[in-house]
């Protein structure tokens, strides 16, 4: 059989927020853009988002891009890398407007100007007064990106293979990256693509956790094709619980509903949130947020005949409001938990929500790892992009808002950057067929044949493991049993047969493929958990309850390689304004 | 002049044919109701009425083209195979043809004797 | 609780055939987690999924007869056995997966984007609340395709005619009061195929899970063509 060859300038896979902003870049740029999806890129978990984008655009009151730097900075536990926020901060507001010139609707305010609601952590004048940041379109602000991006690549007449499976990275002796291998779902065909680039735009990961907000293609097949290409992954203990996820389902109720005055209260109907975030109250950050709730559940104050929830309370706000800006949430709660929340509270805890965490990448998009020169020599060739990069501009705690903001503003740089590159880099480099051929035996490797453990078991238990061992309250202990297990379940990775060999729209071998994905990053994930002793951000340990900046204030780098974790030092300079130096977090 | 077969064109005949087949229905049962015409006289003097014929054969001429827009749009829809499309519609064209001259030789025999 | 599952992979199936599950409903069950229990027991059954919150649009099924969603369709809600198809007049690729490419084509069609002519302002384009309202009940839509699959005359002509799907966001577009392509679009729309096969049967309004009135939206069109027409 003989592989079947395709060539384009630039290769992105993923056709969320980052990939198609990359390819919109790309393709206006008229060059040859190929853009691979395992699913229609409207089905890309974009489209989940709800509450909005955070931009200074200050239209409904006084902001500042530098206020949003402050915010984000103070966010993500002094942990993000402060050049890169001044810079995402910035370009927040060009980006918004040419997001609303290609056609978001996004909801309007009475002179005409782009709707803005309140969301957690945001403040005016370096943390004084609640500001409003969040550009929203109702509930369902991804969507309406997504779907606008995804139009204005059909007008810009993007390359699309959809519903064709990333296999794994080609690269060369000298690590550059010549494209990918791809599956092609339909008819269970490899495909080689041969790029000048490579634009790694998968998205998260959620799917590691049991319960989780994130879609079932979450599985983040581009940090784990990173990985096997020798890429170390950045921050992979921080992993967002959103405080308010349908209890015991997982489905997202957005910080919206807080931004528009909803409020969490406890079994005795206390407004608990007064006791952890006297200023902010239920708009403190997302970590402190969720772990608030986990405490009053953990006390004996939680709701239900469980006692396992706590309660979103909503029905104060009136209907008007409820339908106008969150009909979203209302048709979600009626579904998944039975309630109209414009009679009675939802019933919400935390869930697994966003990664982080990511690839390694600088400002441009570029993927940049520790080889010989420091801490951040560039792999030719290779982006990374959106939820599966790390710029860092989360640090160890992401903001509501700041994700689709992440994903526009970098795949539009990376798209930006690639065109630079292309110009010095015209030529396709030679095809190093021996890696052609490894590639192709992690397709070749579900042929085997006979008995042994299904996938969907194997994954059921994985997923569980991770929720016990890396979830919202980490001890050494509980960690350290969490790497033994996910070790055993990375051996039983070579006991799994599939008894579906079948060649058309094998869904079986695709899912086989993505669970080795989850796993190798479910590994990255509670090995740099239990090597971090300090709590920051998302990453609480009642072990080592404080942060601590002395010894801590670095970035992990986990190695796929002997299962290595190095550090690599927070870029505390910004581009252009002073440092915000760490001080204590309060809200 | 477009290459396509109307489509606004035909939508708004059949429904501003409707519309007027309607009205005239509701005109012609009232009449049945209230003054029915009983003899074979009666009728063609009815029929025979300029005002009569003028509203009768603006009648028959939008059962006609709805009719046409009818049949087309199901053709259109179920009859895929080119000629065997043409055939059909060329059958009922004629056949629509034909039933028009006969009506409005009906109708102006019967202005003619009243 | 009895499912009837269509199966057909064409590696191994001559013809398509109904296959029988037996699924235990556990508490607020939707039909997605049933088919997903089904996958358990037989890994070789296939069907699109994702988000589980009738988002994303990829679990469009014919389930006792209607297209819905699975991910936000309860089992309790269905009377058994429960009867699951792929959507309707589409192509099967294998069990449950259909083969959509004609509708994204349609889609795709109707140029699908806003088109601006004006120089663009350097901060947003002005938009009245009112303005901004009447893409409410058009721009949610999740592509999905239960309407076009529904409906009759997508069956009969799904090469030329655009269908639900495709004509709603065509009036997104042509009621976004920031579009400048008004008559370009009308005009595209003329001709007894594209716009003109639809014959208000409604079953797409029916069927449509995110509760969207693409009938209405076509009736719209046709108005604005007439009224641009005298």
């Amino acid at each position: 059989m003989t592989l079947v060859r395709r060539h384009f300038d630039a290769l992105i896979i993923g056709a969320g927020g980052a990939g198609l902003n990359a390819a919109l870049q790309l393709a206006n740029a008229n060059l040859r853009v190929a853009v691979v999806s395992k699913v229609f890129p409207t089905r890309s978990h974009t489209v989940a988002a709800q509450g909005g984008v955070n931009a200074a655009l200050a239209n409904v009151l006084p902001d500042n891009w530098h206020w949003h730097m402050f915010d984000t900075v103070k966010g993500s536990d002094y942990l993000g890398d402060q050049d890169a926020i001044e810079f995402m901060c910035r370009e927040a507001i060009p980006t918004v407007y040419e997001l609303e010139h290609n056609g978001v609707p996004f909801s309007r305010l009475d002179n005409g100007r782009i709707y803005q609601r309140a969301f957690g952590g945001q403040s005016q004048n370096f943390g004084g007064a609640q500001a409003a940041r969040t550009c929203a379109a109702a509930d369902r602000t991804g969507h309406a990106i997504l779907h606008t991006l995804y139009q204005q690549n059909i007008r810009a007449r993007t390359h699309f293979f959809d519903e064709y499976f990333a296999v794994d990275l080609i690269a060369d002796d000298e690590g550059a990256i010549l494209g990918a291998l791809v599956l092609e779902i339909e008819t269970g065909e490899p495909l080689l693509i041969e790029s000048k680039t490579t634009l790694l735009a998968t998205g998260g990961c959620g799917q590691v956790f049991r319960t989780t907000s994130n879609a079932h293609i979450n599985t983040g097949d581009g940090m784990a094709m990173a990985l096997r290409a020798g890429v170390p992954l950045m921050d992979m203990e921080f992993f967002q619980f959103h405080p308010t996820g349908i209890a015991g389902k997982g489905m997202l109720i957005t910080e919206g509903v807080r931004g528009e005055g909803g409020y969490l209260v406890n079994k005795d109907g206390e407004r608990f949130m007064e006791r952890y975030a006297p200023n902010a109250k239920d708009l403190a950050s997302r970590d402190v947020v969720s772990r608030a709730i986990v405490t009053e559940v953990k006390e004996g104050r939680g709701c239900g005949p469980e006692g396992d929830h706590v309660m979103l309370k909503v029905d104060h706000l009136g209907e008007e409001i409820v339908s106008k800006r969150l009909p979203g949430i209302r048709e979600s709660s009626q579904i998944f938990a039975g309630v109209d929340p414009v009679v009675e509270p939802i019933p919400v805890f935390p869930t697994a929500h966003y990664v982080m965490g990511g690839i390694p990448t600088n400002r441009y998009g570029r993927v940049v790892v520790p080889v010989q020169h420091g801490p951040e020599e560039v792999i030719p060739g290779l982006y990374a992009a959106g939820e599966c990069a790390c710029v860092s501009v989360h640090g160890a705690n992401r903001l509501g808002g700041n994700s689709l903001l992440d994903i526009l503003v970098f795949g539009r740089a990376a798209g930006q950057d690639i065109i630079e590159f292309l110009k010095e880099n015209p030529n396709h480099r030679p095809m190093d067929e021996a890696a052609v051929e490894k590639v192709m035996s992690r397709l070749t490797r579900w042929e085997e044949k006979g008995e042994g453990i299904s996938v969907q078991d194997l994954r059921a238990e994985f997923r569980k493991v991770m929720e016990d061992h890396a979830g919202v309250f980490r001890t050494d202990e509980i960690m350290a049993e969490g790497v033994e297990k996910v070790k055993e379940i990375r051996e039983k990775l070579k006991d799994l047969r599939l008894q579906d060999q079948s060649s058309v729209f094998n869904t079986a071998r695709v899912e086989a493929l993505e669970l080795e994905n989850l796993v190798d990053i479910g590994m990255s994930i509670v090995l740099s958990a239990l090597n971090r002793q300090e709590s920051r951000g998302a990453h609480s340990r009642p072990d080592y309850p404080d942060r601590d900046d002395k010894n801590w204030m670095k970035h992990s780098l986990y190695f796929y390689e002997e299962d290595r974790v190095e550090y690599k030092p927070v870029r505390t300079k910004p581009l252009f304004v002073e440092t915000f130096p760490p001080k204590e977090r309060v809200y | 002049m477009s290459r396509q077969a109307s489509g606004l064109r035909a939508w708004a005949l059949q429904r501003i044919s409707a519309v007027y087949l309607g009205l005239y229905i509701i005109y012609f049962l009232g009449v049945l109701l209230i003054c029915p015409p009983d003899t074979y006289e009666a009728w063609k003097a009815f029929v025979g009425d300029p005002w009569g014929s003028m509203a009768m054969l603006l009648f028959f001429s939008s059962l006609l083209l709805h009719a046409w827009v009818g049949v087309r749009d199901v053709l259109i829809d179920y009859v895929h195979p080119m000629m065997i499309r043409v055939t059909l519609l060329t059958v009922f064209g004629i056949g629509l043809i034909g039933s028009s001259f006969s009506i409005a030789k009906a109708i102006f025999l019967a202005g003619l004797q009243s | 609780m009895k499912f009837i599952v269509f199966r057909y992979n064409p590696d191994l199936d001559a013809t398509p055939r109904m296959q029988e599950y037996d699924v235990e409903v556990t508490r607020g069950m939707m039909l997605r987690d049933a088919l997903l229990e089904i996958k358990r027991q037989d890994e070789s059954f296939s069907f699109r999924h994702s988000c589980g919150e009738g988002v994303c649009g990829s679990d469009g099924l014919n389930v006792n007869g209607t297209n819905l969603l699975g991910c936000i369709t309860r089992v309790s809600d269905l009377k058994e056995p429960v009867k699951v198809r792929p959507l309707p007049g589409r192509p099967v690729i294998r069990d449950l997966v259909v083969d959509m490419s004609q509708f994204y084509q349609q889609y795709r069609a109707v140029e699908p984007y806003l088109i601006r002519r004006d120089p663009l302002p350097e901060q947003e384009i002005l938009q009245s609340p009112e303005e901004r309202d009447k893409l409410d009940g058009l721009y949610e839509c999740i592509m999905c395709g239960c309407c076009s699959t529904s409906c009759p005359s997508f069956w009969w002509n799904p090469d030329k005619f655009h269908g639900p799907q495709a004509l709603l966001q065509s009036w997104r577009f042509l009621a976004d009061s920031r579009d400048q392509a008004t008559d370009e679009r009308l005009d595209a729309l003329e001709g007894p195929y594209k716009l003109f096969r639809c014959h208000t049967i409604m079953n797409c309004v029916d069927v449509c899970p995110k509760h969207l009135n693409p009938t209405k939206a076509i009736g719209k069109i046709k108005e604005l063509m007439l009224e641009r027409a005298i």
